[in-house]
């Protein structure tokens, strides 16, 4: 995995975990009763094997094995709706906005500069600890936006734009990788992005060129 | 095949057949192609070349014309003409469709007879595998070391859309197609297919959409991914037209298909064939054929739509005209989650009927099968937007298609209880079905398990179009439904055959593959969690091992099917003979010859209990 660098993204992980430990005892109880079957009842020598004894029903069978399969389904749907709900609470009140454009085959990223005006960005950059809107579009066909880092992905689409936050809690840079087929170049439709200080972030805002 | 059909009753000699006793697969390609250049003549000369739009119009009336010119070059309209004329076929002319006494050339003809259009199946199956497979070589390959070196990114990104579409096709018709024409029918106690001409059509109709989407390899510009969806599809060329048209020809061949298995069941079964009495395959094929019929007109929807976008200027999907992509990404999964089950659910009925023979067993909670099937089947019409968690359309209705999509698991858990409730204290005949069936087990879970983590959207904003999704999805397809469909060919196979499929390459074919699907998608699921996206030409150094390792896995996969159709073909007239019942089942299918007669069976039996009671071998009277 990816090193996390955001609420979201722990979250993720947290839930992978929760569930790969509620599955493991699932998987790991049909393969050792196929091992056990294929190891007692696999039957000797030629010739055709004799009948077993036929069990047509067990109610109780059936009833257990679907009361656990719901149970456990229940438990998995609480919590990932749960985490769903801490994933998409609204944003705080006061997010960093950042508008992010896909066209073939690049990323940019828009910010409001100092005093109104508007700075463009080929690399991602962001403040540690502060929640991120992103506001994302596409100049042509479809592309996905998503940073492996932070657990967000969400399509940038031509003429509308698609809403997805974060907050990064880890310094350091990190990947935006495009995960809709979007043409020629698609396998080559990545950037770096940063996470900064918060008063790293705006020297870095401050020293770029203001664009109209 | 070698073997003749046998007749009790002589039947007088007759020149049945007409205008059929000269059509085969050969006048089918002349007229198809034919059929082509008098449309791309027409068209060119009379559509204005100024327009936009007339390229993508005449390449669509092109591929028209091939299906209409092939249809008439098999003789799939010899029929239907005639009758408009008053000239109803007679029962010569019947038999001669139903390839009476015409030896192996019956096979590349409009042949009527299910069992014919069975092998038929068969063979289309093969080929349609064959041919997506060696894409996917050709894929592994590419992507064995970072960076472009075997083929071209264009190149390389139609491949991926045509292998994804041709190994859809070939599952779709996998098991259902072979299956459910050579045997259902002769399970319920039938002569025949309720229509039997439109099961010949239903096949030669496959035929032809697959011929044109090969084209659309030829002549390029399918570079978008098997989905295919708008807006990209506007910068494709007229393989984007030629994909489309197959589609929805493809789309006829399944709703003729389906249409036809349903009916077969329901009116032609024979007396005392109760529903309750149905080999579990039976409930297979008709809840698969009523959900493909549920589904693929959203198939013939999308397609039809796209193929106007694209030659008469209106905008459905185009959003600078009106219209939005979301609501072709809607149609198609609409169409496309419940596809997968028309995929999975025969393959799993078949995997029941060989559970309950090979372990000498009735198939446990036979009414717990057909639920789970019912209800998976139900179930999977309500997800299709959990393709759509990262697309931003509708976020707020997440939470529900949360719900309805991990709701899925209950319906499988139950074919999994099904399955190991009838192997469950069996006397299990370890032949070459058995084997291949334990594989889907093992293989079933881990798909099963991954699509959990896919269904829940924290997780899925991660993996969503990633590798994980990519190996999630050949562990269902691969390692789960084709390894049913391997079961189910070496279970029937010594029906069709009179010819055992060899039980030692088999077991080779069986391990090269098993070892070789777990080396190649585990393999993937690290690259995907690692961070790699689907469909990528080339990646960054840190996917390096994985990709290897995954391409070295698909070799072994290769190699294992190699030595699978290198003994399908070989045993076919050289494997060890089985008689026409060597699982010693009670079925109808195994009571009836080998190869089994025209019309299967000399007088129609009469059913008094279902075929599980393995204390007793069952004979016609």
């Amino acid at each position: 995995m990816p090193k996390s660098m955001s609420q979201t993204m722990h979250l993720s992980i947290l839930t992978m975990v929760v569930f790969s430990v509620s599955a493991a005892p699932v998987a790991a109880g049909v393969y050792a009763a196929t091992l056990y079957i294929m190891r007692n009842w696999a039957h000797k020598g030629e010739g055709v094997p004799a009948a077993a004894p036929a069990v047509r029903e067990s109610a109780k069978t059936v009833i257990t094995w679907t009361l656990t399969s719901v149970i456990l389904t229940v438990f998995l749907l609480i919590w990932g709706l749960g985490a769903l709900a801490v994933d998409s609470s609204g944003a705080s009140s006061n997010p960093l906005v950042v508008n992010v454009t896909g066209q073939q085959w690049v990323w940019s990223f828009q910010y409001a500069g100092p005093n109104g005006t508007k700075v463009e960005s080929n690399d991602l950059y962001l403040p540690e600890g502060r929640e991120v809107v992103f506001h994302v579009t596409s100049l042509d066909v479809t592309h996905g936006f998503w940073v492996p880092q932070m657990g967000v992905q969400i399509d940038a689409n031509e003429g509308t734009f698609t809403e997805i936050h974060t907050t990064p809690n880890k310094l350091g840079t990190f990947d935006v990788r495009c995960t809709q087929f979007c043409g020629l170049n698609h396998a080559y439709m990545v950037t770096q992005g940063h996470v900064l200080t918060p008063s790293a972030f705006t020297t870095w805002l401050n020293a770029q060129p203001a664009r109209s | 095949m070698t073997t003749t059909l046998e007749h009790k009753a002589p039947v007088i000699k007759h020149e049945g057949g007409g205008l059929a006793r000269h059509q085969n697969f050969l006048t089918a390609m002349i007229g198809g192609v034919a059929g082509a250049f008098i449309a791309w003549a027409i068209s060119h000369h009379l559509l204005d070349g100024n327009v936009r739009t007339t390229g993508d119009a005449v390449a669509v009336l092109t591929g028209l014309g091939w299906i209409v010119g092939f249809w008439f070059g098999i003789g799939a309209l010899n029929a239907p003409f005639a009758w408009l004329i008053g000239k109803d076929q007679n029962r010569q002319d019947q038999l001669y469709y139903a390839g009476e006494d015409q030896g192996t050339k019956r096979y590349w003809k409009y042949c009527t007879d299910h069992k014919v259009v069975g092998v038929q199946y068969i063979v289309m199956t093969m080929v349609l595998l064959g041919a997506g497979g060696i894409l996917a070589m050709a894929i592994r390959t590419e992507l064995i070391v970072p960076g472009n070196h075997f083929v071209n990114q264009q190149v390389y990104n139609g491949f991926i859309a045509v292998h994804g579409m041709l190994m859809i096709l070939a599952l779709i018709v996998a098991v259902a197609g072979p299956w459910g024409n050579f045997v259902v029918p002769i399970m319920c106690g039938a002569k025949d297919m309720a229509f039997p001409r439109l099961n010949a059509l239903s096949l030669w109709t496959l035929v032809g959409a697959a011929g044109l989407l090969l084209t659309t390899l030829a002549v390029g510009s399918l570079t978008m991914g098997w989905v295919v969806l708008a807006p990209i599809t506007d910068q494709a060329g007229v393989g984007m037209d030629f994909f489309a048209l197959s589609i929805l020809v493809f789309t006829v061949s399944t709703t003729v298909a389906g249409v036809n298995t349903i009916c077969t069941v329901f009116t032609m079964r024979t007396k005392g064939m109760t529903l309750e009495r149905l080999p579990i395959m039976v409930w297979g094929a008709i809840i698969a054929a009523a959900l493909g019929l549920y589904a693929f007109p959203y198939f013939s929807l999308v397609e039809a739509l796209q193929i106007l976008d694209r030659t008469a200027s209106t905008s459905f999907f185009v959003g600078t005209g009106g219209g939005t992509g979301w609501l072709q990404a809607n149609l198609f999964w609409l169409m496309g989650h419940p596809e997968v089950y028309v995929i999975l659910i025969p393959a799993v009925a078949a995997l029941f009927e060989i559970a309950a023979v090979m372990a000498r067993k009735p198939v446990f909670s036979y009414r717990t099968a057909v639920a789970g099937m019912t209800g998976l089947a139900g179930l999977s019409i309500l997800v299709w937007a959990h393709h759509m968690f990262t697309t931003g359309w509708a976020p707020t209705l997440g939470g529900p298609f949360m719900v309805t999509t991990e709701l899925i698991s209950i319906p499988t858990g139950l074919f999994f209880l099904v399955l190991i409730g009838t192997l469950w204290r069996g006397n299990i005949w370890m032949k070459l079905p058995t084997v291949w069936m334990f594989g889907f087990i093992a293989n079933f879970i881990i798909a099963g398990i991954t699509g959990i983590y896919l269904s829940d959207i924290p997780i899925d904003n991660q993996l969503h179009g990633t590798m994980f999704v990519t190996a999630h999805f050949h562990y269902v397809f691969v390692g789960s439904v084709l390894f049913g469909a391997i079961a189910a060919l070496a279970f029937w196979y010594p029906k069709v055959t009179g010819r055992f499929l060899d039980e030692k390459l088999g077991r080779i074919s069986f391990w090269l593959s098993f070892i070789g699907v777990q080396v190649t998608f585990l393999a993937m699921f690290v690259s995907g969690l690692r961070g790699m996206p689907r469909r990528y030409s080339s990646y960054s150094f840190i996917f390096e091992h994985t990709n290897f390792i995954s391409t070295m896995g698909a070799y072994m996969i290769m190699a294992g099917m190699l030595v699978l159709g290198g003994a399908v073909i070989y045993c076919w007239n050289h494997g060890e003979p089985s008689g026409s019942n060597p699982w010693h089942a009670n079925s109808l299918e195994w009571l009836v010859s080998t190869p089994p007669p025209l019309e299967n069976f000399d007088v129609l039996p009469v059913i008094t209990e279902d075929p599980y009671n393995f204390e007793k071998e069952m004979v016609l009277s």
